[in-house]
């Protein structure tokens, strides 16, 4: 099983909606971390604002952050290596990376992930 | 005193800054000491001044009061314990990663919950570490938590599974994640704090509508969460023949009999005690000891001078205001201190001089937008109710953000949007609207977003950045809410004010707070000054006496301006009185 770390900007909170515009991605990316989990997924999340040792003790996070500033953020590292810079992976990719199975009715785009709209 | 009868072990006083909590805390504390009790008095406000009340230095560490045996005092600083959050986070990687990110970092930790949640952490530690509290009988707690702190703590699915987890990737737990040591002690001192055996709250009041409908709030608030045990406080009551003097007094007399009478329902089941206004200043142990005796020391009726006060009026500074034509003036202060009735009186002043106006309030009870409304040549007044606004705000973000989750994701974003900075954000937005009239006419405006949600707005930049950086891609010129804030030929900020010593405190908390978000306050205003009314009564004239030292302070040290808004005999409402609010200070007919 792969190990995802996904070093989060400097967040009130992993949905964003603490913050003046909720952004989708982040939304999304909570609930998608929440369902890969839940299927066995290995997922650690790193708020730089909370856990700035975990960026600094991390050598190419840390290397990272000084050639790209944290604007570049989040960073996603899979197996210690970097997968994905400055945007969050949609849950296909997460599946992927942690070798989970996606189930068809959950998939991204379908319309009723639970819901009765189906 | 009901409150003290079969006092249990924790007593915790609440009340908004400048009702008498820390005199009543510390009066409690001093009498259960001389009845043989060993007493522990805490008190975590910001701007404590339990020290200054009882005659002696206290600060940051457990002090004995020398001339009141068994009785020991502490002051958490709560700032002071966010400071140092700050330094355990950002200490160890300053250095390490790059100056511009550290900044970053603590600006993050900078809001009020770092603060609050501090605090809490260093009181729960009082309520459950039987070593510090064992030596004594009562803990007398000058601040109680609020419900936003315990309900924080009691977040089930954030709270478990960011614990379980031993990882940050919970929900809006914010600042609890460097505070994750102790989830038993948490557990342990909430479940004190909703004991009755344990644990008594005690609301203290003024006989005000407004701060008993504030009272009945936290009574809701703490009371939802089990936190049933609660006493009522009604403290400052002018006493009756004190009405006979003056009809400054009358009037007063008057109005906190009727604030009595229309009680909150919740309130008026409590059991309840009444504070008469002392004629003394309460501070030193003499004083402290005769504030809650059951007969109230004859009144002298000579002795306390007339006081003169000098100070600019409303007008003035509406004189100024009026000069750009047009403009956003906003009324910051905390909850209680008249920013409603100010905006009002800010707004029908500038419209009697033909100037065109809108007043937009968020006022719950709404009578003044009743009152005013197309009474008034130039003036229209509109009214956003927040309650609404949060809801509209929590409903459209689950309708488009949360629009293609599943039930457990919908469950996540429902529980992160119970987080109090949405009410805040929804409000702001709500005023965003509305601040765009001002660029031709005046917009009044009396709930102001607070400083910790202008700095999460810039600090976290969302809007304000992404507006700029597309824009500036276009070569557009724009303005975002936050920069016409921060430009002070169009945006104008009133801090509103009592008096007394902790509403000054706050006020100069939130001034600091607004100039990190890069807003220069324009004014202040000291609203409902007995010394600008000029009583006759010789206990009015007394506190007139006291404020005159509050006011020197705002004047000399804390505002670039400021004017003094007069007690008046009236509730101020409707145009006439309104005006009579801006009026200069004189001698009363």
């Amino acid at each position: 099983m792969m190990t995802i770390k996904v070093f989060d900007p400097a967040l009130c909170c992993s949905t964003g909606v603490c913050g003046v515009d909720t952004d989708q991605a982040l939304v999304t990316f909570a609930a998608d971390v929440d369902w890969a989990k839940k299927n066995g997924a290995q997922i650690e999340r790193f708020n730089l604002a909370q856990q700035p040792m975990a960026f600094a003790d991390n050598a190419t996070v840390k290397g990272f952050l000084e050639r790209s500033g944290q604007e570049a953020l989040p960073l996603i590292l899979v197996d210690g290596d970097i997968a994905l810079a400055g945007r969050y992976p949609d849950r296909t990719e997460l599946a992927r990376w942690a070798g989970v199975k996606e189930p068809v009715e959950a998939a991204q785009g379908s319309c009723c992930g639970g819901s009765p709209c189906c | 005193m009901k409150f003290l009868e079969s006092a249990p072990r924790f007593l915790f006083f609440t009340g908004k800054g400048g009702v008498g909590k820390t005199s009543i805390a510390c009066a409690t504390a001093i009498q259960l000491a001389e009845a043989g009790r060993r007493v522990l008095l805490v008190s975590t406000d910001p701007a404590s001044n339990v020290g200054q009340v009882l005659g002696i230095e206290i600060g940051n560490k457990i002090t004995a009061v020398p001339a009141v045996p068994r009785l020991i005092a502490l002051e958490i600083d709560a700032e002071a314990a966010a400071q140092a959050y700050r330094d355990r986070i950002v200490g160890p990687v300053r250095g390490k990663l790059p100056d511009a990110v550290v900044k970053g970092i603590e600006e993050q930790l900078s809001g009020a919950c770092t603060t609050e949640i501090a605090a809490f952490d260093e009181f729960t530690a009082l309520l459950t570490d039987a070593e510090i509290t064992l030596a004594y009988d009562h803990v007398v707690f000058d601040t109680a938590p609020t419900g936003h702190t315990i309900r924080l703590l009691q977040l089930p699915v954030a709270w478990s599974g960011f614990l379980e987890a031993g990882k940050g990737d919970a929900s809006c737990l914010g600042p609890l994640a460097g505070l994750e040591k102790q989830r038993a002690q948490y557990n342990a001192a909430v479940q004190a704090l909703a004991d009755g055996q344990r644990t008594r709250l005690i609301l203290v009041a003024r006989a005000q509508n407004s701060a008993l409908r504030e009272a009945a709030r936290t009574h809701g608030e703490l009371a939802a969460i089990g936190l049933t045990r609660q006493f009522l406080i009604v403290n400052g009551l002018l006493p009756k023949e004190e009405a006979a003097v003056d009809p400054l007094a009358a009037a007063i007399y008057a109005r906190e009999q009727a604030a009595l009478a229309a009680m909150p329902n919740v309130l008026r089941a409590l059991p309840r005690d009444d504070v008469p206004l002392k004629p003394f200043n309460l501070v030193g142990l003499d004083a402290l000891r005769q504030l809650l005796a059951e007969t109230t020391p004859q009144l002298e009726t000579a002795g306390w001078e007339p006081v003169d006060l000098r100070a600019p009026s409303l007008s003035d500074l509406v004189d100024d205001i009026a000069v750009e034509g047009h403009g956003l003036v906003m009324l910051m202060g905390k909850g209680g201190v008249g920013k409603t009735t100010l905006a009002a009186a800010v707004a029908v002043e500038l419209a009697r001089r033909g100037l065109p106006v809108h007043l937009t309030t968020s006022d719950p009870a709404a009578h003044l937008a009743e009152t005013l409304h197309g009474s008034m040549a130039h003036l229209t007044v509109s009214r956003i109710d927040p309650h609404a606004e949060t809801e509209r705000y929590r409903q459209e973000v689950l309708k488009t953000k949360g629009a293609h989750l599943d039930t457990q994701g919908r469950a996540l974003l429902e529980e992160d949007l119970r987080s109090p900075c949405t009410e805040e954000i929804a409000v702001f937005q709500a005023f965003s609207r509305i601040i765009r009239e001002a660029g031709e006419k005046f917009v009044v405006m009396d709930t102001a977003p607070t400083g910790h949600t202008l700095l999460l707005l810039d600090a976290t930049g969302a809007y304000h950045r992404e507006v700029a950086r597309m824009l500036d891609a276009k070569g557009a010129h724009y303005t975002t809410p936050m920069m016409q804030l921060q430009d002070s030929k169009r945006t104008k900020v009133l801090l509103v004010t009592l008096a007394e010593t902790t509403p000054v405190l706050e006020a100069a908390n939130l001034q600091a707070d607004l100039r990190r978000a890069g807003i220069e306050p324009w004014a202040w205003v000291i609203n409902n000054s007995v010394a600008a009314a000029r009583p006759h009564a010789p206990l009015l004239r007394k506190r007139a006496q006291n404020e005159l030292a509050e006011v020197e302070k705002v004047a000399t040290a804390h505002a670039r301006r400021y004017a003094v808004v007069p007690l008046l005999q009236e509730e101020p409402v409707g145009v006439d009185r309104l005006l009579k609010l801006a009026a200069p200070i004189t001698e009363p007919a």
